[in-house]
């Protein structure tokens, strides 16, 4: 679809078009509070009235929100005035649902706190042990500090499940602040961009994604801090710094091992741009500097513990085994979908009398509905091998690809698809991986309609996926409500801008499909609501098991639409490597 | 963004994101919300609103005023108890057993019932805003949206602290859409609704009878007989109807005496806790309670509230009585709202100001009953961002959720006050913190340093053990300055306006000029006729392109004649110039005529090369110099007019229609 002649609709393809004269109006903020960008240019006003062009008053130029996003003359107060009302929005939500994860971090700064680093990794005094690399324990012990002299009950190792206002607000509070990181690397972004609009709005539309304010501020992670770094990272790599990416990187990698799942494509890409030549000799002294450097951050992150011993109990921390095919509720992937498959075969089965052979503890495991274990009834059961294998198949098709193509916009595609294909094959894929792909995808998504489809239909999945994380119903409505507004000021404009009529029948046919899978979110949420109230609670999984598979369809055809696009791109653009370099 | 496609999406938006601040408040505490998970709930108002609705859905309504009133006994009229009933999931109410209630669902239930009655005050605000901003942008209407959906002092005390005051607001900014509209009687029903709801609406009572009353003499002796025997039968009904159940055929005659002495306490205190009102900031120096016996306190404090609202009281009247129609002609209209509109909401400003300051037993959240008109004026206050109206509101505003810091800290919404304040204030663009150019300014800066000194204090030391109450008092100290400004500023501008409207010397002053403009671009503006508010947004809130038409537009559509024109709808030519003697024309030009000291809010204060009253001819070229020659027009207008009044002995005109037209003057000038 990327490749389509640009032609075709007045509405060509954004990058192809010179940008827009947008004067700093970010409609990624509630889009009440967004100007009109043409200020300037005497128009037709709503009225019907022939206007007269009258420059602006000494009055316009009084700094606030309304004015300065329609005349766009002082950005930075715009982003100052997103930070002020999206932190006091972030405020509000202290007294919120907390989920388990909230304990977890507690008592990792009780541990970080009051034990030596020695016993880090081995305590079991809560279940909640810790079992995130040691940067993100060293991180957690800079904040056991100021939560000491807050309350000194916040670290005390025993003080299990500890609830009070003091902690809740110390903890929820360390989420806004560190997320700044992220702020600030999307704040980078916008100069220097092909597009410093649309980056605006993406960037913004970043800084208020309903997943950070569903997993981060609701759910409780720091998953707005973890993405901000792999932001700067990524910024560096477009800004050219590409060694400091890299280390940044692999920093990241020691604060949260998942992001081991982009590992790929930051490995292509750094071999292949800053370790070789464009022409393609190998540059043996940036490659030593790149590893010497990757290599002291992980001493730096491991080393204390590889010293005393203990890097067996440290990787058996971080990697357990010893979980299942899919997470309590199936994370919409490939995996739900093939799960859904057994289950409706095995009706079948019943129904029909087919003679297929039927794994008894299959029918024992779809009866649970989603606790425990999948085990599959009558299609062939999974194993973590199998799962690996097809990551690492589809992966190198896509590596292939960026070794031919190692520009920035195809890193960056390779990237997503990187994080994308985990969480579609991946073993035991959690719901909230789904920021893997998000994230990155984000950035793509004005280069063109091919790419800004993917990304509405991936967002629209993904989000609503993140749903079921929320299930408390005075969340309910805070959830639902943040993602309209956030879908309405985000994705209509970009939608606007970017739009490209389908110019074949196969697209309109494929166009309209996909409006009516977005449009199914609708009525899904309506029986998602009711369905409980209908049920009682003896079928309870249902819903989940709904939103899971609906959103697995759109999610797992967002991959194909992503592949497709990114393999059918040109393999040599203009603006290739040395435009990188 | 309308060109991105986003304009449509705009009021959703609005409605959305302002719903969405309302839940996310409801996640906090409440009144009386139990501290921890073992302690027990410890009652507040919470669970009084739990507690009627289980009374009422399980008691007969003779049992409602008198059923255990030890225990949160029911003091609300008869309207809130008729919405107080449930009927989801009986063991949320069931009757004695379910008395602190405190289960997820049952919070979740009862903070969507105020979600739920909060969309009457959506409707409210939204009616509001289409009827007088119709002209404006919708941008600027939907400002006016999020000001008044968005108020911290409501949302925290309805939404946080768990009160149905928006309900009560509602009834009330409906009956003043209704008297805009010139519905009186629908007004009226309104009105008693809104006391049916909450007893509190009473503090704009004295505001909304004398308008009425003044009406009815505006509209001379037939047409204003009729209306008042008219609204005399629909008020009465109306209460009857309210009060039904506790009347003689269905209760003993006795009985409305249960709701009535439930209503209105009088046997409580002269206030309670520490309020930001005259009785307690003067009780620092004066002991009242040992200086009176609450006897003579209650007269004293009627007496106090009854001098505070008299001058708008006698201020609607005497307008009314003199620009009376006296002229009773058939094609006068006497469907339209009548030139006292402009009146209204300073005289409710002025009546419930005074009831907040001086009267009985008023709790720290009824400035709410204030900030509702003095928003209201707000959001149609123009001028420059330092329009004194604007400053003035915004302060107050601010102010009036500082003076209820401390019930909010009882309450456990700490975060919530913050956050709520610093994004409504940062959603408007508005800091107090900025170098003071106006006198307004300067009070306002002072009174926010002021506030934030005494919470970083609070937070840092303890209070003496002499003074527990050191905080609150200080408190009390800071605020009720400001809102006593506010009572003096509304009957200040009460008076202008009323002078605008009747003319200074209470005769007819203005004769006809209405020909005040010859503005080129008058003809452009002639459709803009149909939709023409008194109001104008802030410029702040006008956007460029607004800004355009509307300096086209001028002040085409801010003539207080105008927007007559508009209700009456009458066309264009009933204007003309072979009526010389229709009221109308002779009551704007009046109203020109003291342009200068017409206040902000009133939205008169723009340049005076008003092509509204041009405009109202233009449909008749030789009709506006037919008119001219006939009333001997040969100088400037705008110059006449100044001219005029100061003949007229007001001497604060200025050259050019001011950025503070109340009379604080620049500091930097």
């Amino acid at each position: 679809m990327d490749t389509a002649p640009p032609d075709l609709s007045p509405k060509a393809s954004g990058s192809k078009r010179p940008p827009r004269p947008m004067r700093g109006s970010s409609p990624a903020l509630p889009s009440h509070l967004v100007h009109d960008s043409i200020a300037s240019q005497p128009t037709i006003s709503e009225d019907g009235l022939k206007g007269t062009f009258e420059p602006p008053g000494p009055q316009q130029t009084k700094s606030s929100l309304w004015q300065r996003l329609g005349l766009g003359v002082n950005v930075e107060s715009v982003e100052w005035d997103i930070l002020l009302i999206s932190t006091c929005l972030k405020l509000l939500l202290f007294p919120a649902y907390r989920s388990t994860d909230f304990e977890v971090h507690r008592n990792w700064l009780a541990i970080t706190h009051s034990l030596p680093i020695s016993k880090w990794y081995y305590d079991t005094t809560s279940e909640w042990t810790l079992d995130y690399p040691p940067f993100f324990a060293y991180f957690e012990k800079v904040m056991s500090i100021p939560a000491y002299w807050i309350d000194p009950r916040i670290v005390d190792l025993n003080n299990l499940n500890y609830d009070s206002w003091s902690v809740i607000a110390y903890q929820r509070s360390t989420v806004i602040l560190t997320e700044l990181v992220l702020g600030w690397a999307l704040l980078k972004f916008v100069p220097g961009s092909q597009h410093p609009s649309m980056q605006r709005i993406i960037s913004a539309s970043l800084f208020l994604h309903p997943g950070f304010l569903i997993v981060d501020h609701i759910h409780f992670q720091y998953n707005g801090f973890m993405y901000g770094i792999l932001l700067w990272s990524l910024l560096m790599a477009r800004n050219g710094n590409t060694l400091t990416s890299g280390i940044l990187f692999a920093v990241l990698l020691n604060f949260k091992h998942i992001y081991m799942y982009m590992a790929p494509a930051y490995f292509v890409y750094l071999l292949r741009v800053y370790c070789m030549s464009p022409s393609g000799e190998i540059l043996p002294v940036r490659f030593l500097t790149l590893a010497n450097a990757v290599i002291l951050v992980f001493l730096l992150s491991i080393g204390p513990f590889a010293l005393m011993g203990q890097l067996p109990q440290l990787l058996s921390r971080l990697f357990p085994f010893t979980r299942g095919l899919n997470h309590a509720y199936w994370a919409p992937n490939a995996w739900a979908l093939v799960t859904a498959l057994d289950r409706v075969l095995l009706k079948l089965v019943g129904k029909t009398g087919f003679d297929l052979p039927v794994n008894e503890s299959g029918v024992a495991s779809s009866s649970r509905g989603l606790v425990g274990d999948t085990v599959f009834a009558v299609i062939p059961n999974v194993q973590p091998f199998h799962t690996f294998a097809i990551t690492l198949g589809v992966l190198m098709v896509f590596m292939v690809k960026l070794w031919r193509v190692p520009t920035y916009k195809s890193f960056l595609t390779a990237l997503t698809l990187c994080g994308y294909t985990s969480y579609m094959f991946g073993w035991h894929v959690h719901e909230k991986a789904i920021l893997l792909v998000l994230v990155p995808l984000s950035l793509l998504a004005a280069e063109n309609h091919a790419y800004f489809r993917t990304y509405l239909i991936a967002s629209v999945a993904g989000i609503y996926s993140l749903f079921p994380l929320l299930f408390t119903p005075a969340e309910s409505l805070i959830k639902l409500v943040y993602s309209l507004v956030w879908g309405i000021i985000v994705l209509v404009p970009i939608q606007r801008r970017v739009y490209e009529f389908p110019h074949s029948p196969a697209f309109v046919i494929l166009d309209l499909f996909e409006r009516i899978y977005l449009a199914g979110f609708v009525p899904l949420h309506l029986v998602v609501t009711i369905l409980p109230y209908a049920l009682g609670t003896s079928k309870e999984f249902l819903p989940l098991l709904l939103t899971s598979v609906y959103c697995a369809v759109g999610l797992v055809w967002a991959f194909i639409r992503l592949s497709v696009i990114y393999l059918r791109s040109p393999n040599l653009s203009s603006h290739s490597t040395a435009a990188v370099q | 963004m309308h060109k991105d496609g986003i304009k449509r999406w705009i009021l959703p938006c609005v409605l959305l994101s302002t719903t969405w601040v309302k839940w996310a408040t409801g996640l906090g505490s409440y009144s009386g919300k139990s501290s921890g998970r073992d302690t027990p709930p410890m009652f507040g108002d919470y669970e009084a609103q739990r507690h009627w609705m289980e009374i009422t859905t399980h008691l007969p309504f003779q049992q409602w005023y008198t059923y255990d009133l030890q225990y949160w006994g029911l003091d609300y009229p008869p309207l809130k108890a008729y919405h107080s009933g449930s009927w989801i999931e009986p063991s949320w109410f069931a009757l004695d057993a379910s008395r602190g209630m405190e289960t997820d669902g049952s919070k979740v239930y009862m903070r969507a019932t105020v979600l739920i009655c909060d969309l009457l005050y959506v409707w409210a605000v939204l009616t509001f805003t289409r009827a007088t901003q119709a002209t404006r942008s919708i941008r600027t209407q939907n400002l006016t949206m999020v000001i008044l959906l968005t108020q911290p002092a409501l949302l925290l005390i309805d939404f946080g602290h768990f009160q149905y005051n928006s309900v009560m607001l509602a009834l009330t900014l409906l009956s003043v859409n209704y008297m805009y509209k010139g519905q009186d009687l629908i007004a009226a029903l309104f009105f008693v609704a809104s006391l049916g709801f909450k007893q509190m609406a009473l503090y704009y009572a004295p505001a909304i009878g004398s308008y009425l009353l003044a009406k009815c003499i505006y509209l001379g002796q037939k047409n204003g007989g009729k209306l008042f025997v008219q609204l005399g039968i629909m008020t009465v009904a109306s209460f009857i109807l309210l009060f039904l159940p506790f009347l003689p055929p269905f209760a003993s005659p006795t009985a409305i005496f249960d709701p009535v002495t439930r209503i209105f306490p009088f046997s409580r205190g002269l206030f309670e806790d520490k309020v930001a009102n005259f009785w307690c900031f003067s009780n620092v120096v004066l002991k009242w309670r040992n200086l009176a016996s609450p006897g003579t306190l209650v007269k004293l404090s009627t007496l106090l509230t009854a001098v505070g609202f008299l001058p708008s009281v006698v201020g609607l009247l005497r307008t009314g009585f003199s620009s009376r129609i006296k002229d009773d002609r058939n094609e006068t209209p006497t469907t339209g709202p009548g030139p006292l509109s402009p009146l209204l909401l300073f005289s409710m400003l002025t009546s419930s100001m005074s009831f907040f300051l001086f009267s009985f037993q008023v709790h720290e959240k009824t400035i709410l009953v204030p900030l509702l008109p003095l928003t209201l004026i707000m959001v149609g206050a123009s001028g420059s961002v330092e329009s004194t109206t604007w400053e003035l509101g915004m302060l107050t505003n601010n102010v009036a959720v500082f003076s209820m810091w401390p019930l909010l800290k009882r309450d456990g919404l700490g975060v919530q006050y913050v956050a709520l304040t610093v994004l409504w204030n940062a959603a408007l663009g508005y800091t107090p913190f900025k170098r003071p150019r106006t006198y307004c300014q300067l009070l306002s800066l002072v009174v926010s340093v002021a506030c934030i000194a005494l919470h970083l204090l609070e937070f840092a030391i303890q209070p003496p053990a002499r003074y527990p109450d050191l905080f609150p008092v200080l408190n009390v100290l800071v605020s009720t300055p400001v809102f006593g400004l506010v009572w003096l500023w509304s009957i200040k501008s009460g008076v202008e306006v009323g002078w605008a409207i009747a003319g200074l010397g209470g005769g007819n002053p203005g004769t006809s000029h209405t020909v005040t403009s010859s503005h080129p671009t008058s003809s452009s503006t002639a459709n803009h006729a149909n939709a023409t508010p008194p109001w104008r947004p802030h410029p702040h809130m006008v956007h460029h392109r607004d800004f355009r038409s509307l300096s086209s537009a001028r002040d085409s559509s801010r003539s207080p004649l105008s927007s007559f024109n508009r209700r009456v709808g009458s066309p264009p030519a009933t204007f003309g110039p072979h009526r010389p003697g229709v009221r109308e024309r002779t009551w704007s030009s009046a109203s020109m005529t003291t342009r200068g000291k017409i206040p902000v809010g009133a939205g008169w204060d723009r340049p005076l090369h008003s092509d509204r009253v041009g405009r109202v001819e233009a449909g008749e070229d030789t009709s506006v110099q037919g008119l001219g020659l006939n009333l001997g027009l040969g100088e400037q207008p705008s110059d006449r007019i100044r001219n005029r009044v100061q003949s007229l002995g007001v001497s604060s005109v200025r050259k050019r229609a001011p950025n503070f037209p109340e009379g604080l003057p620049p500091l930097s000038d």
